[in-house]
């Protein structure tokens, strides 16, 4: 008996046949996947190079043996200062050997091996802190001539590529689903034409816009979401090995970055995936689905306009 | 019942249209029986659309069931439609639809229970004699069989007003009798009926007032 309730002559089946839209949504929507996935993972390896660990901060102390103002050496009060900072994730003062190694290339060219060298202390910052500026009148205190040096030229940089990634990524998003909203506005328009004659009979039986609208609608929608679920599913796979390649440059401490991963695990799975990147697969087949009502629901009540 | 003034019709437009109805002016009663008559071309279908809400007057007042359908809404026209039959002069049967199916649409589309729906549409294909052939697909019928079909779809609401382009034209005698004795009962009833036809001897036959079209205008409304 329920088999019957749709005998209203719509044939929806054949108005709009169940491979051709769920297919062509299947395809955008791991397009906007792609785009989506691109934009997060930009903006995750921003966050890690700007306020990550790979944000590493440089204190140069002149005259590091000098006596401080209080008790102990220059270098040693810095340290003290920087180790209960908080904020701080790290200080760690650069051995005579790393310093020489570092420097190397200038020295020999000078041959001058016992020029003065600052002490160096390369502080760690913890994710999303810049806890260095109000520090800087106690250390100037202290340590006259202190350096502070924060590599914002790289960060500024990144973050600027960051940005312009995700515009790009919401770029592609927005002509993506322009050209789905155009795909579905076609494919109803088409289904409207092979029915006219139903349509314009059941209309004179007294069928509603909205039941009419309602009818093609739930179909389409039902057919986008098909077709999300179909590219969101499509796009998962890639996204994972995606993330695996990324997550040693995206995790936010060195000890993620450099932990083997255990492949069996799927909560090794979720570490190294962002959560953002989840929700976005999760929210795409809904996302088609309404998409695809809403316009259809439109496109079918402008075409109803033209039977009185 | 249903009221016209002055309604003028063009066929695509008002300017460049095809004139097809001038200044009509109409007053039917509930439960009023009247034959439309005119030649071919002179514009019996175009005012029966114009009754079944299928097209909008180019001018003029048209008021149907209580509605004055130039200024009402779509929701109510459609709500109005639902009391409307319409017999088309070209059936328009949905040939991927079953018998059944095709007589049960308006019922469907008002949601109807469906054993309701089954019981009716039993009843109406009993009484046009076709009750044999509900599955079968329209195209499988002949003129006069899908011409029945038609009917049946039209009367199975009950309508308040029931509208029929040339419905005897592909019946046999006894069928058009039989037909001519369903309105005179719908009418008896409280229907409204509206019958287009340019078969004089069907209306000599069965006499009744009259509204009568020569090239868009009204020749005589007499009863
Ligand atoms: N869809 C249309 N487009 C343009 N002109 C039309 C259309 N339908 C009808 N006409 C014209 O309108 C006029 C009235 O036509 P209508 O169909 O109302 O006549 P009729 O009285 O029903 O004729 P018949 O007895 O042959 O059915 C005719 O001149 C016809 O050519
Ligand atoms: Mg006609």
């Amino acid at each position: 008996m329920a088999r019957r309730r749709y005998h209203d002559g719509l044939a929806l089946h054949q108005a709009l046949p169940g491979q051709f839209l769920p297919f062509l949504v299947a395809a955008m929507s791991f397009l906007a996947a792609l785009a989506l996935a691109g934009g997060i993972a930009a903006h995750g390896l921003s966050q890690r190079w700007t306020h990550g660990a790979g944000a590493v901060t440089t204190v140069q102390v002149p005259g590091p043996d000098d006596p401080a103002a209080g008790s102990g050496t220059r270098v040693a009060a810095v340290q003290d200062i920087l180790a209960h900072a908080p904020g701080i994730v790290a200080a760690h003062r650069l051995s005579d050997a790393e310093l020489r190694g570092l420097l190397a290339p200038w020295i020999e060219q000078t041959g001058d091996a016992s020029l003065p060298l600052p002490a160096v202390i390369e502080v760690h910052t913890a994710a999303g802190q810049d806890p260095m500026p109000p520090l800087l009148p106690r250390l100037e205190a202290i340590a006259p001539g202190v350096l502070v040096e924060h590599d914002s030229v790289w960060s500024d940089r990144l973050a600027a590529l960051a940005a312009s990634l995700q515009a790009c990524a919401l770029l592609a998003v927005l002509i993506v689903m322009t050209v789905a909203v155009c795909v579905v506005m076609a494919a109803t328009r088409a289904g409207l034409q092979t029915r006219r004659q139903a349509i314009a009979l059941i209309h004179s039986l007294g069928a509603m816009d909205s039941y009419i609208s309602g009818r093609f609608a739930s179909r389409v929608g039902l057919l986008a979401l098909v077709g999300g679920l179909g590219g969101s599913l499509a796009a998962l796979p890639m996204l994972l090995a995606m993330s695996h390649l990324a997550a040693p440059f995206s995790a936010m401490t060195d000890a993620q970055a450099t932990a083997p991963m255990d492949w069996r695990d799927p909560r090794a799975w979720a570490d190294i995936v962002p959560h953002a990147l989840l929700w976005m697969l999760l929210a795409l087949p809904p996302a088609a689905g309404i998409t695809g009502w809403v316009t259809t629901q439109l496109t079918v009540r402008a075409w109803l306009r033209r039977l009185p | 019942m249903f009221r016209l003034h002055d309604v003028s019709y063009a066929h695509g437009g008002n300017r460049a249209g095809v004139a097809a109805l001038s200044h009509i002016s109409l007053d039917v009663a509930q439960g009023e029986f009247r034959w439309l008559l005119g030649p071919s071309g002179a514009g019996k279908s175009s005012l029966l659309s114009i009754l079944s809400l299928e097209v909008q007057a180019s001018a003029g007042m048209v008021e149907i069931l209580g509605v004055p359908v130039m200024q009402a809404r779509r929701s109510s026209l459609a709500r109005l439609r639902r009391r409307i039959g319409t017999v088309w002069q070209d059936f328009r049967l949905l040939p991927d639809l079953s018998v059944f199916d095709n007589v049960a649409l308006p019922l469907r589309l008002q949601h109807r229970a469906e054993d309701e729906i089954a019981h009716e549409v039993h009843a109406i294909m009993k009484w046009v004699g076709l009750e044999s052939r509900l599955d079968a697909r329209p195209l499988q019928l002949s003129g006069g069989e899908q011409q029945r079909v038609a009917i049946a779809r039209a009367v199975i609401y009950r309508p308040a007003l029931l509208l029929a382009d040339e419905p005897t034209n592909a019946l046999d005698e006894r069928q058009a009798g039989r037909l001519m004795a369903m309105f005179h009962r719908l009418a008896e009833l409280g229907t409204t009926i509206v019958v287009a036809t340019h078969n004089d001897a069907i209306v000599e036959k069965y006499p009744a007032p009259a509204i009568e079209l020569a090239h868009g205008h009204m020749v005589r409304d007499y009863r």
